[in-house]
C-alpha cells in the first residue's frame, strides 16, 4: 500500500476520533470562563480535583488585592515560587494607580515563561503540569506561570545499550531534559521540535524531532498522523507508541528502533529519521527502521572502518546462528548424519548413546531450561541473581549430563546458541531470534535441512514484504541499491560515507565534504605548511 | 492487475532465477551425451529468437498482460477460452516442477517421507510469497541472488580444486554428427527453459521502465543460458558422458563426489539450497501468472484470495499428474514438450503475433486515412 493511501485512510479515522471526543466531552464555553472572585475560583479547583491534599493555595495580598497561588506540592519548585514572593512582592514599591494584576504579570517575569489564562482548561492542564496558577480578586483570568521542578533521575550510563568509546550518558525520564541532551549535539536551527499531548487521561508529554530539509517531509507527516490518531487513555511508556504506530502489527520483528543513547539517536536524526521522545520513558523511538540498522552498534562508528565491517558480519552471522543453531544439530543428527565428518558422527553417537529422548525433545529440553533461567535472571532482586546463576551454571553445564538427560554436545550448541543471541545489539531483535529458533526447530525435527531452508524462506519472505512507514524493511540489500552500501554489511571509512541514505532523507544527500581521505600531503609546494628540511 | 511496480534490476533477477530454476537440477540435453552443451547454447539462440515474438507482442500491448491482449487480438470470447488454456498450462507447469522438485527429494534424501510432505510444505511456503505480491517476490529474489552466486562459485572452485574435471569426457565434438544435437535443441532445450519465458509477458507490464524490456529479458536469457551450459560442462568433464545420461540428477552426483581435505564432503547441503530457492522461484512465478490471469479474466478484484484454492490444485495436480517418476519423466521427455509447449509457447504466440500485426497495420492506415 502506498503511503498516500495510508495517510488517507489515517485522515478519516482521526476524524472519527474526533468526532468520538467530542461527544465525550461536552463542554459549554461558559462554563470555562474563569470567575472574578478570587474564592470562587479556589473552591472550583477544589471541588474539580476532590480536595486533593497535595494541592497548594496559598493568599496574599498585593495592592489592597486579595489573590492566592495555586500550585501542585512536588510538581512545581517551591522554592522558586518562594523566593519570588519574598523578593518581588514584599518589598512596598507597589503604586496604587497601577493595575496589581499588570504588576504581578510584570514582577512574576523572574520565574519563568508567562502566560495569561483565560479558560479553565488551561488552568487545569497548568497546574496538573507543574505549573503555578495566581488568582487576583476582581480579575476574570489568571496568571500562569512555568515552575516545573520535581526530583527527577540524574544523568547516568546507559544500562542497556553499552559503549567503549562512545558518550556515557543516557536519557533520562524526564522529556526536557531527553530533547536538551539531543539540542546539544546538533547545534543547528533546522532541527525541529514539535510537541502534543497523547493519552486522554494520562495527557502524556510526546515531542517529535526532526533536521528540517534532511527528513522526508512525507514521512514526517506520516509520522504525526500515526501519533495524532492515537486514541488511548494512557501512554506509559514508549513501548505503548511503539506498538500503535507500526506499519505491521503481525510480525515478531521490530519495525521502529529505540534507544536510550543520545549518540545513537542524533546520528539517526542526522540520517533523516524522525525521532519521537515519550514523557517518562528514558528511551527515544526512531523511525522509519530497516533490519541492518539493528545491526549497527555505536562503536561501529567510533572505531576504525576494516575493524567494525569484521565485527558487524560476525554479528550477522551469530544472528543466523542464534535462529538455525539448535535446527542444524537436530537436522544432523537425525536426518543427514552423512553429512558429519565421520570421526565428529561417531563421537556424537558415542554421546548420545545414553540420552533417552530424540535429538528433538533433548534440544526442546535444554533451551526451554535455558530460557526459563534467562527470564528468572532478568528480573530477580540482585541479591538473589547470583543463585540463579550458579544453580544454571550447576544445571545445565554439569548435572544435565551426569545425569544422562542430554549430551554434552546439546550443551555447547546451547551455550553457542545464547552467545550467539547476546551479541545482537538491539534487544528488540534479539527477542524475535529467540522466538524464530523453536519455529525453526520443529521444521529440522519434521523434515531436516529441508525444512531449515523453507523456515529460512519463509522468514526472507516475511522480511521483505515488511515496512517501516512506507520503506521496505530490507532496504539497501533488497531492493538492493548500490549507493548506499556505505552502512550495511561493510561499513565505509568515515571519510568515503559521502551520502545519507536516500531511502530515508530526501534532498541534502551530501554529508561529507570532497577530499577527506586523510594522509600527508604528496606534493610539498601545495599551500599547506611547509616541512622544515 | 495487481498495482506494483519492479525495477530493471529486479526483472532481470528474476528472469535468471527462472530460467536456471529446475533446468540446472534436472539433466538437461542428456540425449545429446557431450554435446549437451551445444544444444543448450543452440536452445538459448533458439530462445532468443522465440523471445522477440514476445517482445513484438509487448510493443503492441505494453500495459496489459497476456491474457488481456489474448482478448484484444482474438476477440472477447476467443480470447478468453485461450486465457483460460494458458491460465491451465501455467497451473500444469507448476505441478510439475513441484513434482520434479518433490521427487528429487523423496528419491535421495527423504526416501522414507511421503512425497505430499514435502510439496505441500513447499506450496505453503510459495502461497504465503504469492500472498504477499510480486514485489516481494521480486525482493526476495535480489535477496537469494548473491547467495546463489557465492555458492556457485564456491561449488566449482571446489569441483575444480578436488580435481574432478577431465575435460577430455566432452572429446569428441559431435561425435554422432548434427541429428541428435538438433534433435534435443527442437524437442527438449528450445522450450524447456527457454521458451518458457512465455510466464513473463504476464509479468513484463510491470516494469517501471518500458525501454528496458530488450536488454533486461535479453540480457537474462543469455546469462542464464552460459550458466546452465557451464553447469552442463562440469557435470559432462567430471563424470563422463555415460554416467552423466545415466544420472537423474547430474548436478547432485557431481556434488556427491567433491572431496576435500578428509573433510569438505559431502555437500549435499549446498546442492538442497540451490533447489528450494531454485524450485521456489520457478513455481512462484508460474503461480503467479496464473492467479494473475485468472484474476484477469474472471475480473476479481483482489487476487490474493485465489492464492489459496490455486495453490491447492497446484499441489494436488502434482501429486495425480503420474503415479511413478518414471512416468513423470517420459511424459515431461515425449508428451509435454509436442503438445504442450510447442503450441503454448511458439504456435499460438507466432499467430498472435502475425494477427496483432495486421490489427495494428489496419490500425494505423486508419489513424491516418482521418
Amino acid at each position: 500500500m502506498s503511503i498516500l493511501s495510508k495517510m488517507l485512510k489515517n485522515k478519516q479515522k482521526k476524524r472519527q476520533n474526533d468526532n468520538y471526543r467530542q461527544q465525550q466531552d461536552p463542554q459549554k464555553p461558559e462554563e470555562q470562563v474563569i470567575l472574578r472572585s478570587y474564592l470562587d475560583n479556589v473552591s472550583r479547583i477544589k471541588g474539580e480535583l476532590g480536595n486533593s491534599t497535595d494541592l497548594v493555595f496559598r493568599e496574599f495580598t498585593i495592592c489592597q488585592h486579595k489573590g492566592t497561588v495555586v500550585y501542585i506540592d512536588g510538581l512545581a519548585d517551591e522554592k522558586l515560587i518562594c523566593d519570588f514572593f519574598i523578593e518581588s512582592l514584599s518589598d512596598e514599591e507597589f503604586d496604587s494607580r497601577q493595575e496589581p494584576f499588570q504588576v504581578m504579570a510584570d514582577k512574576a517575569v523572574g520565574l519563568g515563561s508567562l502566560q495569561i489564562a483565560t479558560e479553565w482548561n488551561q488552568v487545569f492542564d497548568s497546574i496538573l503540569s507543574g505549573n503555578t496558577i495566581f488568582f487576583l480578586d476582581g480579575y476574570n483570568k489568571a496568571i500562569n506561570v512555568e515552575t516545573k521542578g520535581w526530583e527527577m533521575r540524574a544523568i547516568t550510563e546507559p544500562s542497556t545499550q553499552l559503549s567503549i568509546r562512545g558518550p556515557k550518558d543516557a536519557f533520562t525520564e524526564t522529556l526536557r531534559v531527553s530533547t536538551a541532551q539531543i539540542r546539544r549535539r546538533i547545534k543547528s536551527p533546522n532541527l525541529w521540535l514539535e510537541s502534543m499531548k497523547i493519552g486522554m487521561v494520562s495527557q502524556t508529554d510526546i515531542a517529535i524531532m526532526y533536521l528540517k530539509g534532511v527528513a522526508n517531509e512525507k514521512i514526517v507527516k506520516e509520522v504525526k498522523e500515526r501519533l495524532k490518531r492515537i486514541n488511548m487513555d494512557a501512554i506509559q511508556s514508549s513501548g505503548h507508541i511503539e506498538q500503535l504506530i507500526e506499519d505491521q502489527a503481525w510480525t515478531t520483528f521490530p519495525t521502529t528502533y529505540h534507544s536510550e543513547r543520545p549518540d545513537v539517536v542524533t546520528s539517526h536524526i542526522l540520517e533523516g529519521r524522525v525521532a519521537i521522545i515519550v514523557d517518562g520513558t528514558p528511551f527515544v523511538i526512531t523511525a522509519p527502521a530497516v533490519f541492518i540498522q539493528f545491526f549497527q552498534a555505536p562503536d561501529d562508528y567510533y572505531s576504525r572502518f576494516d575493524i567494525s565491517t569484521g565485527i558487524r558480519i560476525l554479528r550477522i552471522l551469530s544472528f543466523y546462528i542464534a535462529i538455525i543453531g539448535p535446527a542444524i544439530y537436530i537436522a544432523g543428527t537425525t536426518f543427514h548424519q552423512e553429512m558429519i565428518p565421520t570421526t565428529m558422527a561417531i563421537a556424537i553417537a558415542a554421546q548420545r548413546e545414553n540420552v533417552p529422548f530424540p535429538a528433538f525433545v533433548e534440544a526442546l529440553i535444554m533451551e526451554v531450561t535455558f530460557e526459563i533461567l534467562r527470564e528468572a535472571g532478568l528480573r530477580l532482586p540482585r541479591a538473589v541473581g547470583q543463585a540463579v546463576s550458579i544453580v544454571g551454571a550447576l544445571v545445565i553445564g554439569q548435572a544435565a549430563v551426569q545425569a544422562g538427560i542430554v549430551s554434552p554436545v546439546m550443551v555447547i550448541v546451547v551455550s553457542i546458541t545464547a552467545i550467539a543471541n547476546f551479541s545482537t545489539p538491539s534487544f528488540a531483535m534479539a527477542i524475535a531470534a529467540r522466538l524464530i529458533r523453536f519455529f525453526m526447530m520443529g521444521l529440522a525435527t519434521v523434515l531436516g535441512f529441508y525444512g531449515v531452508m523453507l523456515g529460512l524462506m519463509f522468514l526472507s519472505i516475511h522480511l521483505c514484504s515488511l515496512r517501516s512507514f512506507g520503506i521496505p524493511y530490507m532496504m539497501p540489500i533488497a531492493p538492493f541499491n548500490l549507493r548506499n552500501q556505505q552502512d550495511v554489511f561493510v561499513r565505509f571509512p568515515v571519510w568515503a560515507m559521502k551520502n545519507r541514505p536516500k531511502f530515508i532523507s530526501k534532498g541534502n544527500m551530501v554529508r561529507t565534504g570532497e577530499n577527506q581521505k586523510p594522509g600527508p600531503k604528496t606534493k610539498p609546494d601545495d599551500q599547506g605548511p611547509k616541512g622544515e628540511s | 492487475m495487481e498495482k506494483a511496480k519492479i525495477k530493471a534490476s529486479q526483472m532481470f533477477i528474476l528472469i535468471v532465477l527462472f530460467e536456471m530454476g529446475s533446468a540446472i537440477l534436472v539433466g538437461l540435453g542428456t540425449d545429446a551425451k557431450q554435446d549437451a552443451w551445444i544444444a543448450i547454447l543452440l536452445g538459448l539462440a533458439g530462445g532468443l529468437l522465440l523471445f522477440l515474438v514476445y517482445y513484438f507482442l509487448f510493443s503492441y500491448y505494453q500495459d496489459v498482460p497476456l491474457t488481456s491482449y489474448l482478448q484484444l487480438i482474438t476477440g472477447k470470447w476467443i480470447g478468453r477460452f485461450l486465457g483460460f488454456l494458458y491460465i491451465v498450462y501455467f497451473i500444469y507447469c507448476a505441478a510439475r516442477i513441484l513434482r520434479d522438485f518433490g521427487e528429487l527429494l523423496a528419491t535421495t534424501i527423504y526416501t522414507s517421507t511421503p512425497l505430499i510432505v514435502i510439496n505441500s510444505l513447499m506450496i505453503i511456503t510459495i502461497i504465503y510469497a504469492i500472498h504477499k505480491g510480486i514485489e516481494v517476490i521480486a525482493r526476495v529474489g535480489e535477496l537469494f541472488f548473491a547467495i546463489i552466486y557465492l555458492m556457485a562459485i564456491g561449488g566449482i572452485l571446489l569441483v575444480t580444486v578436488s580435481g574432478l574435471i577431465h575435460l577430455e569426457y566432452l572429446l569428441p565434438i559431435l561425435e554422432n554428427g548434427w541429428k541428435p544435437v538438433i534433435k534435443t535443441f527442437l524437442g527438449e532445450t528450445l522450450t524447456f527453459p527457454f521458451g518458457e519465458m512465455v510466464v513473463f509477458t504476464m509479468l513484463l507490464p510491470f516494469l517501471n521502465d518500458a525501454k528496458k524490456v530488450k536488454i533486461v529479458c535479453f540480457g537474462g536469457m543469455i546469462l542464464a543460458g552460459v550458466n546452465i551450459a557451464i553447469t552442463v560442462v562440469i557435470n559432462v568433464a567430471s563424470l563422463g558422458p555415460e554416467l552423466f545420461t545415466r544420472s537423474n540428477f547430474p548436478l547432485l552426483t557431481t556434488i556427491g563426489k567433491i572431496q576435500l581435505a578428509n573433510f569438505i564432503e559431502r555437500l549435499d547441503v549446498l546442492f538442497m539450497l540451490y533447489l528450494v530457492v531454485g524450485g521456489f522461484f520457478k513455481i512462484s512465478l508460474y503461480f503467479y501468472a496464473a492467479v494473475a490471469g485468472t484474476a484477469d479474466i474472471f475480473k476479481f478484484k483482489n487476487q490474493y484470495n485465489l492464492s489459496f484454492p490455486i495453490g491447492f490444485v497446484i499441489l494436488f495436480a502434482s501429486m495425480t499428474i503420474a503415479t511413478t517418476y518414471a512416468e513423470h519423466v517420459k511424459e515431461g521427455l515425449h508428451v509435454v514438450p509436442i503438445y504442450l509447449h510447442w503450441p503454448f509457447q511458439i504456435i499460438i504466440p507466432f499467430i498472435l503475433l502475425v494477427i496483432a500485426f495486421f490489427r495494428n497495420r489496419k490500425k494505423k492506415r486508419l489513424a491516418r486515412g482521418t
